[in-house]
């Protein structure tokens, strides 16, 4: 059996906690000691986590305690006891000095210890409570730490900004920058050190190794990509800014994994010329274990290596795909950049009227930018994460008092006996922070363990820029929740203890009562737990109503039975368009034939994955002033339709004849013929891709209409798109869906042997069912739902727990004078009736208090919902009445035991 | 070495008593001593690891036990293990302490506490 990582992470909490042990023993028995531990911790993993957890539990507070002892007795403690045997006296040498304190603390510490131990369903109880609070606290702050707190792992990150387009008769805000755009920008904005661009999308490229044709991902970059981002390469030189220019044969730098991996880790590659399914390139470098920029799978870089004339040709200036990334000159204010690039923006304007005449340009920090929406689930996260560790630190606070209330007498006769009121009071103090720290370290070790162990959280990380590991920031944090978790549920007990009256406590003895201070304090710990349960399990309901109203979305396709993958035609091997196209028709036609697939199509993008490609579009008959803007366009095979299940409306669907030399026609979903014609019949109408139509512009018969598909995600409304025939208006990279019978998953074999057929030399990429590929749509949300449905949850038991055993408690020391009360005739419901009205009174002023901060408070979640209002009826009602419900029972039940009680019996007791 | 000098060492703590029990058929580990003070008590006795290995530094400084370069055979041989077993003195003082537990739970037994030793 290997070592687990649970073990590992015990071998070190533990070989950190023996530094505390005196040097003498650490030097005389540290090493056996660690390999003792192992072999117990061993012994328990065989029986599972959760004896190794039971094991932690004892030895952390057990080696912590041994410190303790180790350092009041030290080593020359037996010569003391042999001493005190002999009826000598102790000498007094220098340790004694200092040993009042530290033996008092270390008896202290014996004892708590000792009263933990005699009552283990307090103690495991409240060690899970403190666990799971801390653990869930940990598991969420170490995604804000990676995501929002830690800085870009590259050079002076602060100086890194990320360049971007708007055009606001588009409606475009944020948008890719076209290339020669962003290029003048490098040139004319002296704010800017440098200015680097890369491909917004990523593609695949083939290569050969030994375990056959794969394809790697790779980013296409200027050759400043790396300098700008501060980050050399491990080997080799890299990229020079000359590479962006056709200069030779192109140059690739490798990620550290895909050196090791696929070149066996041999320094020599660097310099040298391999080939990528037909593409010799020149390995310029190889970058750093752990350097994954811009893409989170990114297998290596390819410099640009474009023609120099393709500068001034307008299609570099039309088109918008690549991100620019600015390094601002040393000193350089952001708002002194951001000022000049507006500047160059508008000289552009004036100077390419045709691409850019309402063209701005913005920039923003680029961890900011990269950040972008997920900041606000992280937060929302934190924030209820917040809330279950404050309930579970009530809770906790409250199961001290009460407990303390039970032991009243205990500490009364100690004080009595002389100890000070800071000793018990410290005491207290001690217990809590024994439970804070033990309770805490099992919760984040788990927390960290747990994080990772969740696959949605990768919808809200930065895959390759920041990974979840352990740093200072999150043990300084994990230290902090300890310690005021410590304080927060310690201190009111301690207070309490503090001031604990001797002679009071002992004469109510038999009672175990203590003045009504320790009550009122438990009951405001009830109210404050209701009221944040409210709020929480409000979260959460909103969350579960939107998720329901997002799922319920009809994406406009059937998913269904839908296998896909991606192929991508390089120019290397299929230089001219009928190439291209009679690549994809052969390819098409094998795989009809494959025995388990029903039919087969292929198109630029699938929804709702991405949108792909826009444009405006003019119609024969309109005003020249008159121009459709931002209409998508998909190329697509004659059998999309029938494949995905999208509806033919009107007209026909494409065919095997719609190609370059027949007439050229498109198909156009309801949602353009609503928006642009208002419905009225569009068949045989005539439009070209150009908002001002020239004598060179194509004209295009719309001969179909079709229904709506959300091209954007579920939760977009669909688009106005036009679908061309990818036979007639062809395209280099499409997705292939095969509509399959029984498995999806089931047809690749086939797919691949066809695919191969066709072209040994291009494996599929992005292999997915259409399930799939809505499943991680909703990736993010189904996340959020799960992890505020159990914070909710949690909290729900948390509160039942506490106000139960707070009205327990309360019941059982009104004992007496229920008994009198039926004694006197009061009627079984009467008295049931009292114990839930002061139960219930708790739980409605909690309840109140609650309701009005989450009412506040909601419209913080608004942009994480989906059709849901954030004070959406429903939920604020629903939720309270559950609340109400559930305190209900945990008040019914001690109500109950109440009635039960034996007049005679309870007077007796006295 | 007299009784009296064994008697000196008298009332062992539990965890003391434990290891020399422990240790009064064969020399063990520590982690061996664990288990045998685990076996020995039914469970319901568990030292933790630091709390055993003071304990057995302690002993050692008191001249109860001490390290045997005898490895038991059956044992597989890990070199930072270290084996254990009684000193004369150690013997004495168990033998001492069993005596006196023997005592007060003859005394328990006549008192109807517990059975006799021996009673079914």
């Amino acid at each position: 059996m290997r070592e687990s990582r649970l073990e590992r992470l015990g071998r070190a909490l533990f070989g950190a906690l023996a530094r505390l042990l005196p040097r003498e023993l650490r030097r005389a028995a540290g090493e056996e000691m660690r390999a003792t531990f192992a072999a117990r911790q061993r012994d328990a993993a065989r029986r599972g986590a959760a004896p190794v957890l039971l094991l932690w539990a004892r030895e952390i507070p057990g080696l912590i305690a041994t410190a303790v002892r180790a350092r009041a007795g030290g080593p020359s403690a037996p010569s003391a006891r042999r001493a005190r045997a002999a009826g000598r006296a102790a000498p007094s040498g220098r340790r004694s000095r200092g040993a009042p304190l530290m033996e008092t603390l270390a008896q202290d510490f014996r004892f708590v210890l000792r009263s933990l131990r005699r009552s283990p369903a307090f103690t495991a109880t409240a060690l899970l409570v403190v666990a799971v609070g801390v653990g869930a606290t940990i598991a969420i702050f170490s995604a804000v730490n990676a995501v929002l707190l830690r800085p870009l792992p590259f050079q002076d990150p602060e100086r890194l900004v990320m360049l971007w387009e708007h055009n606001p008769e588009k409606d475009w805000w944020q948008v890719n920058a076209a290339p020669a755009n962003a290029l003048d920008w490098r040139e004319r904005v002296d704010a800017f050190q440098d200015v680097a661009i890369y491909d917004s999308f990523s593609d695949g490229i083939t290569f050969v190794g030994a375990g056959g044709a794969e394809l790697l991902a790779y980013a296409m970059v200027s050759g400043n990509f790396f300098d700008v981002l501060g980050v050399r390469p491990a080997l080799g030189e890299g990229f020079t800014w000359e590479d962006t220019w056709e200069g030779g044969r192109p140059r690739v730098v490798l990620a550290w994994d895909t050196w090791t991996t696929r070149f066996g880790g041999d320094p020599s590659v660097v310099g040298r010329t391999v080939d990528f399914g037909g593409t010799e390139a020149q390995v310029a470098g190889v970058m750093p274990d752990g350097f994954a920029f811009p893409h989170g799978d990114t297998q290596l870089w390819i410099a640009y290596g474009w023609p120099e004339a393709q500068r001034d040709q307008v299609w570099f200036r039309r088109a918008h795909w690549v991100w620019a990334v600015a390094r601002l000159q040393p000193g350089a204010t952001h708002e002194e950049a951001e000022a000049q690039l507006d500047n160059v923006a508008a000289q552009l304007m004036d100077e390419y009227p045709g691409t850019n005449a309402t063209m701005g340009a913005g920039m923003t920090p680029l961890h900011d930018f990269l950040v972008g929406d997920r900041r606000t689930p992280l937060l929302a996260l934190l924030g209820a994460v917040a809330l279950l560790l404050l309930i579970a630190c009530s809770n906790v606070a409250n199961l001290l008092l009460v407990r303390a209330q039970g032991r009243g007498q205990e500490l009364a006769v100690r004080r009595a006996m002389g100890a000070g009121s800071g000793r018990l009071a410290r005491l207290v103090l001690l217990e809590s922070a024994v439970l804070a720290v033990v309770g805490g370290g099992l919760g984040f070790a788990a927390g960290m363990q747990g994080v990772r162990a969740l696959d949605g959280v990768r919808s809200l990380t930065l895959p390759g820029v920041a990974g979840l590991e352990l740093d200072v920031r999150v043990a300084l944090f994990a230290a902090a929740v300890v310690a005021a978790c410590g304080l927060l549920f310690g201190l009111p007990p301690a207070w309490r203890a503090g001031r604990a009256e001797p002679a009071g406590a002992l004469r109510e003895g038999g009672r175990g009562g203590r003045g009504r201070g320790p009550l009122r304090a438990t009951h405001a710990l009830v109210v404050a737990e209701v009221a944040l349960s409210l709020m929480l399990v409000t979260g959460a309901g909103l969350m579960v109503r939107s998720f329901l109203r997002l799922r319920s979305v009809d994406p406009g396709v059937r998913v269904e039975d839908v296998m896909t993958f991606r192929v991508v035609a390089p120019d290397t091997r299929y230089g001219s368009r009928d190439e291209v196209v009679g690549f994809f028709q052969a390819l098409d036609a094998r795989l009809e034939a494959l025995p388990d697939v029903e039919a087969a199509a292929m198109a630029r993008q699938l929804s709702p994955a991405s949108s792909g490609w826009s444009s405006d579009f003019s119609e024969a008959s309109w005003e020249p002033e008159r121009a459709g803007r931002e209409i998508l366009h998909r190329e697509v095979s004659p059998d999309y339709f029938e494949v995905m299940d999208v509806p033919l409306v009107a007209g026909r669907p494409f065919t095997d004849a719609d190609v370059t030399d027949g007439d050229w026609v498109v198909i156009v979903n309801q949602a353009f013929v609503r928006q642009h014609f208002s419905d009225e019949d569009v068949l045989g109408k005539r439009i070209a891709f150009d908002a001002v139509p020239t004598d060179g512009s194509r004209w295009r018969t719309i001969v179909g209409v079709v229904g709506d598909e959300r091209q954007e995600g579920l939760s977009a409304p669909p688009r106005p798109e036009v679908f061309a025939p990818l036979y007639q208006d062809w395209t280099r990279g499409a997705t292939v869906a095969l509509r399959t019978r029984g498995e999806p998953e089931a047809v690749m074999p086939g797919a691949r042997a066809a695919l191969a057929e066709v072209d040994p030399l291009l494996p599929p990429a992005e292999v997915r069912s259409m399930e799939d590929i809505v499943a991680e749509a909703l990736a993010r949300d189904r996340f959020l739902l799960v992890l505020v449905g159990v914070f909710g949850a949690a909290a729900l038991v948390l509160a039942a727990v506490g106000i139960y055993g707070v009205i327990a408690q309360a019941t059982r020391r009104r004992t007496r004078e229920i008994g009198i009360r039926m004694a006197l005739g009061a009627e079984a419901g009467d008295v049931r009736g009292m114990v839930l009205r002061q139960g219930m009174g708790l739980v409605a002023l909690g309840l109140a208090l609650g309701l009005g901060t989450a009412l506040a408070g909601a419209r913080v979640v608004r942009s994480l919902l989906f059709e849901v209002a954030p004070h959406d009826p429903v939920t604020f009602v629903a939720v309270p009445a559950l609340l109400a419900a559930v305190a209900l029972l945990a008040c019914w039940l001690p109500a109950r035991r109440a009635t039960r009680v034996d007049p005679v019996g309870s007077l007796r007791m006295e | 070495m007299s009784p009296s000098d064994a008697r000196s060492h008298l009332p062992l703590t539990h965890l003391s008593y434990h290891i020399l029990v422990a240790l009064a058929d064969a020399p063990r580990h520590g982690y061996g001593i664990i288990k045998e003070v685990e076996r020995g008590s039914g469970g319901a006795m568990s030292p933790s690891t630091g709390a055993l290995y003071l304990a057995l530094q302690r002993m050692q400084e008191e001249g109860l036990l001490e390290e045997t370069a005898e490895r038991p055979p059956e044992e597989e041989d890990d070199p930072r293990r270290r084996y254990y077993r009684l000193t004369g003195l150690g013997r004495r003082v168990a033998a001492a302490e069993s005596e006196r537990l023997a005592a007060i739970l003859g005394v328990a037994a006549a008192k109807r506490l517990v059975a006799e030793p021996g009673d079914a």
